[in-house]
C-alpha cells in the first residue's frame, strides 16, 4: 500500500543520523574544507556514534519490522550525514563504496573473506576504482589490464579521482582481461592496502567536497592472489555487470547525499532571511526570495521521493537502474540550483558562518551532477531503458 | 512504513480506469472539446463501474473515497483526456463537499440525486474554488461571507466553476470573518448556492484556452444574501479544507495524467518517426528531453500520492493545505513542460490538430 510514512526503524534512522551530523560535523565542517584534513578523532566519533549508534540501532529497529530495508535506512541516513557535511560523510570508516561490488558479485567465502576485515571495530576504508584519466564516462573502455600468471592476477593501469584511494585497506579494480572482448572482458579484482605494485599518486586539489580524498592510483605489475576475482556467477557479462549494478544501488545513496546538501542550504537561506535581513532590505524582494525557495522545498521533497523509491525498490530486488538514475539526475541538478540560490540570497549580507557555509555548499554540489555518472549519462540510462530496442549511442 | 506500491485492488481499479480512458474517453475528447459537453452513455457507463458515486453506500454511492485510490483514477482519466477528466472530477466535487463538510441533513437531502441510477447519474455537482484574483491554493480564496440576522451576505468573485453554468448542485468556498481574533479574512467554508439569487451573476466561460470538455463559469457575487441553511457544516470544521485540499489533489493527478499522455505519444511518435536515416530518440537531443519528461513525471506523481497518503490518514489541516498546495503547484508546472515539449519532440506534426499534443499543451495551461 503507498505509504509515506517512516516506520520506525526509518525514522530512528533520520532521527540519530542527523544528531551525529549535526553534534559531529556541522562544528568541523568550516576547517575541514580549509585544511582538507580530517582529524582522526572524527573517525572514531564515527565508529562509535554513527556505526555503533545510529545505525545499529535502526538496522535492530528494521529487523522487528521483517522487511529488507537496508537501502531505505541507508539513503535516509545519507541525507541526514551530506546535511551535516558531505566531504565528512565520504569519509566515514568502511567499506563504502567497495561493498556493493563484493556483495553483488562476491562469493559468499570471498563476502565474509573481505567484509570481516571491516568488523574488527578498528578504522577501515574501502574504495572502488572505475575511472582512468583516460576514460570517464565510458567505462567499457578501460585500459587497465589483469593477466592471469600463475595463481596470481598481474594488474598494470592507472585509475584516478578515487575517492577514499589512499586510505582504502581494499579497492575493489576494475581491469579487462581481454580488449578484444570490450566490455565483456572487464572483471572487478579486489586490491589490497600495501600490495607490492600499487602506488597512490596525486591527491587531487578541488573546488569543493575538499575534504574528502580523491587520489590517482597507479597499478605497475600489481600481483594479487587469483581468488581475489570477484567472478560473480561466471556468466560472460558479469564483469561489466558488476560495475553497473553498483551504480544502481549507489546512486540513489549519491541522490541522497545531494538531497541533503540541497535542503542545508535551503534552510540556510530560508534562516537568513528570517534572522539576518539587512535593515532597508525591499520587502518586495524578500516576498520574491520567499517564493522562490517556497518551490525549492518542494522540488526537495519530491528529489527526496525520487531518492526512497529507488531504494525502495532495491530493496525489494525490483530493477531499478532507470529510477536509480532518476533520482541522482533529478538531485544532482537540484543541489546546483539550491546551493546557488542560496548563494544568490545571502550576497547582500555580511561575512558570516552561515554565509560560508553555504558557499562551500555551493563548492561542493557540482560533483553531483558528475560522479556516479554525469548528468548525461543518468539521461543515457534513463532514455535506454525507456526505448529498449533502439539503440541509443 | 514507506512502501511505494498500490494494493491490488487499487491496480485493479486503477487498470479499470485506463480501459474506460482509452475506450471511451480519448475517442470522444475532440469532440467534447468542440461541444463543451461529454455524452450522456459515457456517464452511465462511467456509473455502472461506480467511479462517478465516490460516497457512502447509504447515499447510493460506491462506497466512500480514498484520496490515494481516486488519485489513481484521476490520472487514468486524464490520461484518456484532460478535459473530460475535469468534467467528471470537477462535477464528483460538489457532492463530495457536501459529503465532507455538510451536516447528516445536508447530505441527507444532496447526496442521493447523484447516486441515483434511473436519473441521477446526469446529475452535475460543482465546486467554486479560484478567484479572479489568484489560482489554486486556499491563500487565494477570498469570497467574503458576512453574517447577517438571517443567514450570510456573500461579495466576491470565483472563476473556473467546472459546470457552473448548468450544475445540479453548486458548492463554493468563501471565508467566513466572526470575530476580530480570526483575521479580517476569516476561516475557510463553503455554501450551497441556491438556484437562482438576486445579486448573483454566473457567466459561462466561452473562450477557453484549453479543458473545453470541461465547460466552465464565473460567478460575481454582489450582495448575496444567502440562508442560515446554505453553509456546509460547522464553521472551523476541517470539512471544508478537506473539501479543498481534495480537488487540488485530484487536479494534480489530472495534471500527471495530461503529461503522461503526452510523453507515451510523443515517445511512440519518437520511436517510429525517421530522420536522417535514424529513429529521431535515437538521437540524445531527443532522448534527452524525454528521459527528462519521464523523470519529472515521476517526482510530481510521488508529491501527488503522498499529499493523498496523508489525507487519507487524515493528517492535521496545516499538513494538508502545505502537502495539496505543493502536489497542485508542481504537478501543473510539471505538466505545462511535458505537453510543450512533446510538440517539441513531435516538430511540426505535434501542432497540427491530427494530433492530441497541442490541445493537451493547451490543457496544461488552463490549469492555472
Ligand atoms: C570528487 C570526485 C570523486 C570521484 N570518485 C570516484 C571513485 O571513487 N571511483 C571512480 O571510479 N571514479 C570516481 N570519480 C570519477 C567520476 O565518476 C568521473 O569523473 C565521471 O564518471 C565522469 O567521467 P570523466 O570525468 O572522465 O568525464 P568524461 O567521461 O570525459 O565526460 C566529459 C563530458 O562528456 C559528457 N559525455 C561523455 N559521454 C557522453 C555520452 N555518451 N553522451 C553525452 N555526453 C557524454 C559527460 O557527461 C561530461 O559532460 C570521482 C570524481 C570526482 C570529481
Amino acid at each position: 500500500m503507498i505509504d509515506f510514512s517512516l516506520s520506525k526503524a526509518q525514522q530512528a534512522a533520520r532521527d540519530y543520523a542527523h544528531q551525529v551530523a549535526l553534534e559531529e560535523m556541522r562544528p568541523l565542517s568550516l576547517e575541514c574544507d580549509r585544511t582538507e584534513e580530517i582529524p582522526e578523532s572524527f573517525f572514531w566519533n564515527m565508529q562509535r556514534r554513527y556505526w555503533g549508534g545510529a545505525a545499529a540501532q535502526a538496522r535492530a529497529y528494521g529487523q522487528d519490522e521483517g522487511v529488507k530495508q537496508e537501502n531505505l535506512l541507508s539513503v535516509i541516513s545519507q541525507e541526514e550525514m551530506a546535511w551535516g557535511d558531505a566531504a565528512l560523510a565520504t569519509a566515514i570508516p568502511g567499506p563504502g563504496l567497495a561493498a556493493p561490488p563484493i556483495l553483488s558479485q562476491g562469493t559468499p567465502e570471498q563476502q565474509a573473506r573481505f567484509l570481516s576485515i571491516y568488523m574488527d571495530g578498528q578504522l577501515h576504508w574501502g574504495a572502488l576504482a572505475l575511472t582512468e584519466p583516460g576514460i570517464g564516462s565510458d567505462v567499457a573502455g578501460m585500459s587497465t589490464t589483469a593477466v592471469l600468471d600463475g595463481d596470481e592476477w598481474v594488474i598494470n593501469g592507472h585509475k584516478h579521482y578515487i575517492t577514499n584511494g589512499a586510505r582504502a585497506d581494499l579497492i575493489v579494480t576494475f581491469a579487462t582481461i581481454d580488449k578484444r572482448l570490450g566490455r565483456e572482458g572487464i572483471r572487478p579484482f579486489v586490491v589490497p592496502k600495501g600490495t607490492p605494485g600499487l602506488i597512490v599518486g596525486r591527491i587531487e586539489k578541488k573546488m569543493g567536497l575538499r575534504a574528502s580524498q580523491t587520489a590517482e592510483l597507479i597499478f605497475d605489475n600489481c600481483r594479487i592472489p587469483k581468488e581475489n576475482l570477484l567472478a560473480g556467477r561466471g556468466e560472460k557479462k558479469e564483469g561489466f555487470k558488476a560495475a553497473m549494478g553498483t551504480l544502481d544501488a549507489t546512486r540513489p545513496m549519491v541522490g541522497a547525499m545531494a538531497v541533503g546538501i540541497a535542503r542545508a542550504a535551503y534552510e540556510a537561506a530560508c534562516e537568513w532571511l528570517r534572522e539576518e535581513l539587512p535593515a532597508g532590505y525591499p520587502p518586495h524582494k524578500r516576498r520574491a526570495w520567499e517564493e522562490e525557495l517556497k518551490e525549492l522545498g518542494q522540488e526537495i521533497e519530491m528529489a527526496r521521493f525520487l531518492v526512497w523509491r529507488a531504494a525502495w525498490m532495491a530493496d525489494r530486488r525490483i530493477p531499478n537502474s532507470k529510477e536509480a538514475s532518476m533520482s541522482k539526475a533529478y538531485a544532482g541538478a537540484l543541489v546546483m540550483k539550491a546551493t546557488a540560490t542560496a548563494v544568490r540570497i545571502t550576497a547582500p549580507g555580511e561575512e558570516s558562518e552561515r554565509k560560508l557555509l553555504i558557499q562551500k555548499w555551493f563548492r561542493d554540489a557540482k560533483v553531483f551532477d558528475i560522479f556516479e555518472g554525469t548528468a548525461q549519462i543518468q539521461r543515457l540510462v534513463i532514455a535506454r531503458r525507456l526505448f529498449p530496442n533502439i539503440d541509443i549511442p | 512504513m514507506l512502501d511505494f506500491a498500490p494494493t491490488e485492488e487499487q491496480e485493479e481499479i486503477r487498470k479499470l480506469a485506463q480501459s474506460i480512458a482509452l475506450d471511451h474517453l480519448r475517442p470522444h475528447a475532440r469532440k467534447a472539446e468542440i461541444e463543451h459537453d461529454s455524452p450522456n452513455e459515457l456517464w452511465l457507463t462511467l456509473a455502472q463501474t461506480g467511479l462517478t458515486t465516490p460516497f457512502p453506500e447509504e447515499y447510493g454511492g460506491s462506497g466512500p473515497l480514498e484520496a490515494v485510490t481516486y488519485s489513481l483514477i484521476a490520472e487514468e482519466l486524464a490520461y484518456g483526456d484532460p478535459g473530460l477528466a475535469l468534467h467528471i472530477v470537477g462535477s464528483l466535487m460538489g457532492p463530495l463537499t457536501v459529503w465532507l463538510a455538510g451536516s447528516r441533513e445536508q447530505q441527507e437531502r444532496y447526496l442521493p440525486p447523484f447516486g441515483n441510477s434511473t436519473s441521477g447519474y446526469l446529475q452535475r455537482g460543482s465546486l467554486a474554488f479560484a478567484e479572479r484574483t489568484g489560482g489554486y491554493t486556499l491563500a487565494d480564496i477570498h469570497l467574503q461571507a458576512r453574517r447577517t440576522s438571517d443567514g450570510y451576505l456573500l461579495n466576491g468573485t470565483k472563476r473556473d466553476v467546472v459546470h457552473g453554468q448548468r450544475a445540479d448542485l453548486r458548492v463554493v468556498l468563501a471565508r467566513l470573518a466572526e470575530h476580530e481574533s480570526e483575521g479580517p479574512e476569516g476561516k475557510l467554508c463553503a455554501f450551497v448556492l441556491p438556484g437562482t439569487q438576486e445579486g448573483l451573476s454566473i457567466q459561462a466561460e466561452e473562450e477557453k484556452l484549453g479543458l473545453q470538455a470541461a465547460p466552465s463559469a464565473t460567478y460575481l457575487f454582489n450582495q448575496v444574501q444567502l440562508p442560515a441553511e446554505a453553509l456546509l457544516g460547522e464553521t472551523g470544521s476541517s470539512g471544508v479544507v478537506r473539501a479543498a485540499t481534495l480537488y487540488q489533489i485530484l487536479r494534480a493527478a489530472i495534471a500527471c495524467g495530461t503529461a503522461r499522455a503526452a510523453f507515451e505519444y510523443c515517445s511512440a511518435y519518437a520511436r517510429e518517426r525517421i530522420a536522417f536515416g535514424r529513429p529521431i530518440v535515437s538521437y540524445q537531443g531527443i532522448a534527452f528531453i524525454i528521459a527528462e519528461m519521464a523523470m519529472k513525471l515521476d517526482a510530481a506523481r510521488l508529491l501527488t500520492w503522498r499529499a493523498a497518503c496523508s489525507w487519507d490518514r487524515g493528517e492535521a489541516d496545516e499538513t494538508l493545505i502545505h502537502e495539496a498546495e505543493s502536489a497542485q503547484r508542481q504537478a501543473v508546472k510539471m505538466a505545462q513542460a511535458a505537453t510543450t515539449d512533446a510538440i517539441q519532440v513531435m516538430g511540426g506534426a505535434g501542432f497540427m490538430q491530427d494530433h492530441p499534443a497541442e490541445m493537451w499543451m493547451r490543457d496544461a495551461a488552463a490549469m492555472e
